[in-house]
């Protein structure tokens, strides 16, 4: 009896291991190819986003190749779930270098999973691109070889931005909410700074615990400080139902929330009424750019639905696009280092604007290329962080329009 | 002192999907004596049941009758493969093997709807004014599904054949079994009715927040905190318990902050094992 | 390729320190843990902050495997009184309290931003799969040393006490002997070993958050124990390795098999885990590895 289920144990490990030998053996080869590893947060937390994330790079890397490929290569993708967990991320990340011998990794997500990944991308001397907002993912150690990039703001930079723009609006007393995790917190913490700077006070501060049946008591709370605006730091879910229950309790604030949760499915969840006169605020995805209108033409045939609901898919988007032309300007064979000298020249001024991967693969027999991106202008600075701007839209009879942007 | 009021009442109606969640786990655990883990998946199956069919059909009536039937088939199916079987081991065995179902509902409702988040779109509406207190006409509608459903519950626990010997059942099993009663039809009457007051529960929790894979899930700490709070096996304990809990939270809330408000719960359930293992409402079955 | 297998290895050997923990717990004395990462969330707290301060790495693992047993002292007071079921429901609150309170005490732990930074273990080998390796090395000389210990204690009166107390609590009693007393040192135990795996836990992920300690975690040792065989020292060993053999094998078959995506291979994983708790209780509840009976 125990014999026979020692050697079931031992077909189930061997099995196991040609699973993981076989992809190994077919694809460390291939010169001709890029290999990029989609690193998402399909579940867990960020799994609103992961999913079109994902879709979004498998997408890109369609459109690079379908466009004769990036510097004489094709590109090819790996995808993993991080789970928004650092340990299932560190595995994912082991698996993509080690194995899939990926060149670089895209699109992670949490804070806690970039900070646990960078160091094994930089081991690796491979690219990190990714959307958190910790500040400590700037400089070293973290960034200490220049190959991480940053495509969201960071958690200060939105900050700032709230703090304009409650100062723009006139607001005199506003108080916070944030979702109890590291971006919620660092959104409101960094409000709180930027606008105690400009000799202001914060009326209440609330910090809250997701997935409860009710955020009343929440609410209340803020509320009592009789705050005329409430400055969220939060996510979609959370904020439809405090939203919904603020409306109940007959109350009139004004609220400013992050982009990524006052969306159109947030509208569409509460309603016209509910959600008239919010202010959101996003690092600018320029739905007027030309880079916008692909990649929502890209979006909405993977997820049937508009690319404005995903302001990470714009970024992994813009990852993919840019990480390809810095390849095609570098040219063939080019070595990582090589790659990552010409990134900031393909997608910072000067040069001539392009909005997509085919274009900018032409402009470049021309000359220098600006690349304008889905998600922001994407101009990285010398920590590989991008400066975006803020546009501030106001809902009005359900539609999201942005009224101006704000520079910091 | 209106705030205060609005706190309560707030607490009220959180505690009731609590309650009513307590109330499967309570019927189960002192049927079939083991606690079920996956009470808050079959929550989370009755709220996207009638999500679904309320898209479809436009009434939230139906969509509640919808997420009640996929809540009974799904709990059904759970006995009949699972629970039934093991009905003979220790009950650690099933508290298991409910995990393990726990995760199977969830995993197949992630592959069936995926992770973005579903609303019913119940229109949102200003609140009644009733001397100063706001009253939310959401809260009234989760109240009266509740009662509603805890009617049923106590019609069929109370006035019914069935109910009387699932009673019998849950006060003593071989007393019962000596008495002629067959737990086969028992365990079947008792899997029903805690897989539709689950949905209910679901639907209820859905209503006020957001539908997910897991809703549920995150329920059942303080579902089994009020189960043991109420006494185990005691409906009427159940529900009372969940909205204790409710009420309790909302009002230390002012003392012990946002985060700490969910480790309540399980104070108040360390507690009553300490000092009253049979719970409030409890009869002889201690918990040492 | 070698790290990326050097990277699993390590993880499969903190997990089996996990499941050894569990299995002392409930495959020897019977109790039915559902907190076991709350006492790995404490040694991983404890070795994170203690490296932050500076102390060399064996006394700030001592310290984890102290606090976590220390933990674990209270929790064994109030609870082992209870029937095992209750003991379940309030260990499993108990992880969550852990985590509450990681989470609320950011003067103490950062709150959700969790530490980062935390120093890899054995650096003096110098740095990639040099020392990965020998981070293994060491995981498995503590296993081993683990797995030794345990042998010794099923041998010997205490081991025979608490086996007598998995089979027959009353029996026990009856005897004169306390079985509380036995049990809150067990638990203690248990519990040390889990404190000793969030320090190794801590290095090696190099950051630690709240959210990484949720009880998933403990499930999944469970899953790793009652496949390898509840009671068995090997089981856990066994258990682990299917357990990582399958939440890694995933990532491949998804390189096969083009066609379901990674969402649904997220919901997939789960699901398989819920299905081997299933099936396991259901046809197999002595595990691969046999009855702890006939040992």
């Amino acid at each position: 009896m125990t014999t026979c289920d020692r050697r079931t144990v031992l077909k189930t490990l061997a099995g196991a291991s040609m699973l993981a030998a076989a992809p190994g053996l077919t694809l460390a080869q291939g010169a001709g190819t890029f290999r990029i590893g989609a690193l998402n947060p399909v579940t867990g937390a960020g799994g609103p986003y992961g999913g079109g994330m994902q879709k979004m790079i498998v997408a890109a890397v369609e459109a690079v190749n379908a466009a004769g490929g990036a510097g004489g290569r094709k590109l090819e993708v790996f995808a993993e779930d991080t789970q928004t967990q650092p340990q299932a991320a560190v595995l994912a990340a082991k698996k993509l270098i080690e194995i899939n011998k990926v060149q670089a990794v895209l699109g992670t997500w949490a804070s806690g999973v970039s900070l646990a990944v960078v160091p094994l991308t930089n081991d690796a001397n491979i690219f990190l691109m990714h959307c958190s907002g910790a500040p400590a993912l700037s400089g070293p150690p973290a960034n200490a070889k220049g190959l991480g990039y940053r495509f969201q703001a960071t958690n200060d930079q939105f900050g700032r931005a709230f703090a304009e723009i409650c100062a723009r609006e006139g607001f005199k007393r506003p108080a916070t909410m944030a979702f109890n995790n590291a971006s919620g917190i660092g959104n409101t913490e960094g409000f709180r700074k930027a606008w105690e700077k400009k000799g202001n006070k914060v009326v209440e501060t609330v910090v809250y615990e997701p997935s409860q049946p009710s955020y009343r008591s929440e609410l209340q709370k803020v509320l009592a400080a009789k705050p005329d605006v409430i400055v969220m730091g939060s996510y979609l879910a959370d904020t439809t139902i405090i939203l919904r229950e603020w409306f109940q309790t007959g109350e009139n604030q004004k609220w400013i929330i992050p982009g990524w949760a006052a969306n159109p499915d947030l509208i569409k969840a509460l309603g016209n009424e509910v959600t008239e006169g919010l202010i959101s605020v996003e690092s600018v995805s320029n739905e007027q750019s030309q880079a916008f209108k692909i990649y929502d033409a890209a979006y909405q045939k993977a997820m049937k639905q508009s690319g404005l609901n995903n302001a990470y898919a714009a970024m992994t988007w813009d990852m993919v696009t840019v990480l390809a032309l810095a390849l095609e300007a570098a040219g063939p064979n080019a070595d990582i280092a090589a790659v990552n000298a010409k990134l900031r020249e393909v997608a910072n001024p000067p040069g001539k604007q392009v909005s997509g991967f085919a274009e900018g693969k032409e402009a470049l027999k021309a000359g220098k290329i600006n690349y304008e991106g889905a998600s922001s202008v994407l101009d990285f600075d010398q920590f590989g962080d991008v400066t975006p701007d803020f546009g501030v839209s106001f809902v009005s009879k359900g539609q999201l329009s942005r009224k101006y942007i704000v520079k910091i | 002192m209106a705030s205060f009021v609005e706190l309560v009442l707030t607490g009220i109606t959180s505690g009731l999907v609590v309650g009513l969640a307590a109330l499967a786990l309570t019927l189960v655990f002192g049927i079939a004596r083991f606690a079920n883990a996956a009470t808050g998946d079959m929550m989370t199956v009755g709220a996207y049941a009638a999500v679904v069919s309320m898209a479809a059909s436009g009434s939230f009536t139906l969509g509640v009758v919808a997420g009640a039937g996929a809540g009974i088939v799904v709990a059904l199916l759970a006995h009949l493969l699972v629970f039934r079987r093991l009905a003979a081991r220790a009950p650690v065995t099933s508290l298991l093997a409910s995990i393990g179902v726990a995760f199977v509902i969830r995993a197949a409702i992630g592959v069936a709807f995926g992770h973005q988040q579903k609303v019913f779109g119940l229109p949102v509406v200003r609140p009644w004014r009733i001397f100063d207190v706001r009253v939310q006409p959401i809260d009234l509608a989760v109240v009266i599904a509740a009662a509603a459903t805890l009617l049923v519950v106590f019609l069929i626990l109370y006035a019914t054949p069935i109910g009387r010997r699932m009673r019998a059942v849950a006060d003593d099993r071989s007393l019962a079994r000596v008495s002629g009663i067959s737990p086969d039809r028992v365990m079947v009457t008792m899997w029903a009715l805690a897989g539709g007051v689950c949905a209910v529960a679901g639907v209820m929790l859905g209503a006020k927040t957001v539908v997910s894979p897991d809703m549920g899930w995150d329920m059942l700490l303080p579902a089994f905190a009020a189960t043991i709070l109420g006494g185990i096996g005691h409906p009427v304990g159940a529900v009372v318990a969940g909205i204790l809990l409710g009420v309790v939270q909302e009002i230390a809330t002012p003392f012990v902050g946002f985060t700490y408000k969910i480790a309540l719960a399980f104070f108040v359930l360390l507690l009553v094992l300490l000092v009253r293992p049979a719970g409030l409402f409890g009869h002889s079955e201690g918990a040492r | 390729m070698e790290a990326y297998f050097v990277a699993i290895a390590i993880i499969v050997a903190i997990y089996t320190l996990l499941a050894l923990g569990l299995n002392l717990q409930y495959g020897l004395t019977g109790l039915i843990n559902f907190g076991h990462v709350g006492f790995m969330c404490v040694g991983a707290y404890t070795a994170a902050l203690l490296a932050e301060q500076g102390w060399p790495a064996p006394l700030s693992f001592l310290a984890a495997a102290i606090l976590a047993a220390l933990a674990a002292y209270p929790l064994g007071l109030v609870s082992l009184k209870l029937r095992d079921d209750y003991f379940a429901i309030v260990s499993l609150g108990f992880s969550e309290v852990v985590r509450i309170v990681v989470t609320s005490e950011r003067w103490l732990t950062n709150g959700v931003q969790g530490i980062p930074g935390i120093p890899k273990l054995m650096g003096f080998t110098g740095s990639g799969l040099v020392q990965a390796s020998a981070v293994l090395l060491l995981l498995i000389a503590v296993n081993i040393v683990v797995i030794l210990v345990m042998r010794r204690i099923v041998h010997s009166p205490f081991g025979r006490i608490i086996e007598a107390i998995r089979d027959n609590e009353d029996a026990v009693k009856a005897l004169g002997k306390e079985p509380v007393g036995f049990k809150v040192r067990v638990l203690m135990l248990g519990a040390a070993l889990a404190g000793i795996a969030g320090a190794f836990y801590a290095h090696y992920i190099g950051y630690v958050a709240p959210d990484q300690f949720i009880p998933l975690i403990t499930f999944q040792i469970w899953m790793a124990i009652i496949m390898g065989g509840v009671g068995r020292v090997s089981g856990a060993l066994v258990g682990t390795v299917i357990l990582m053999a399958f939440l890694e094998g995933s990532r491949f078959l998804r390189d096969v098999v083009p066609f379901i995506s990674e969402v649904e291979m997220a919901s997939v994983r789960l699901g398989v885990v819920g299905l081997a708790l299933i099936l396991f209780t259901l046809y197999r509840p002595q595990g691969l590895m046999g009855d702890f009976t006939r040992r």
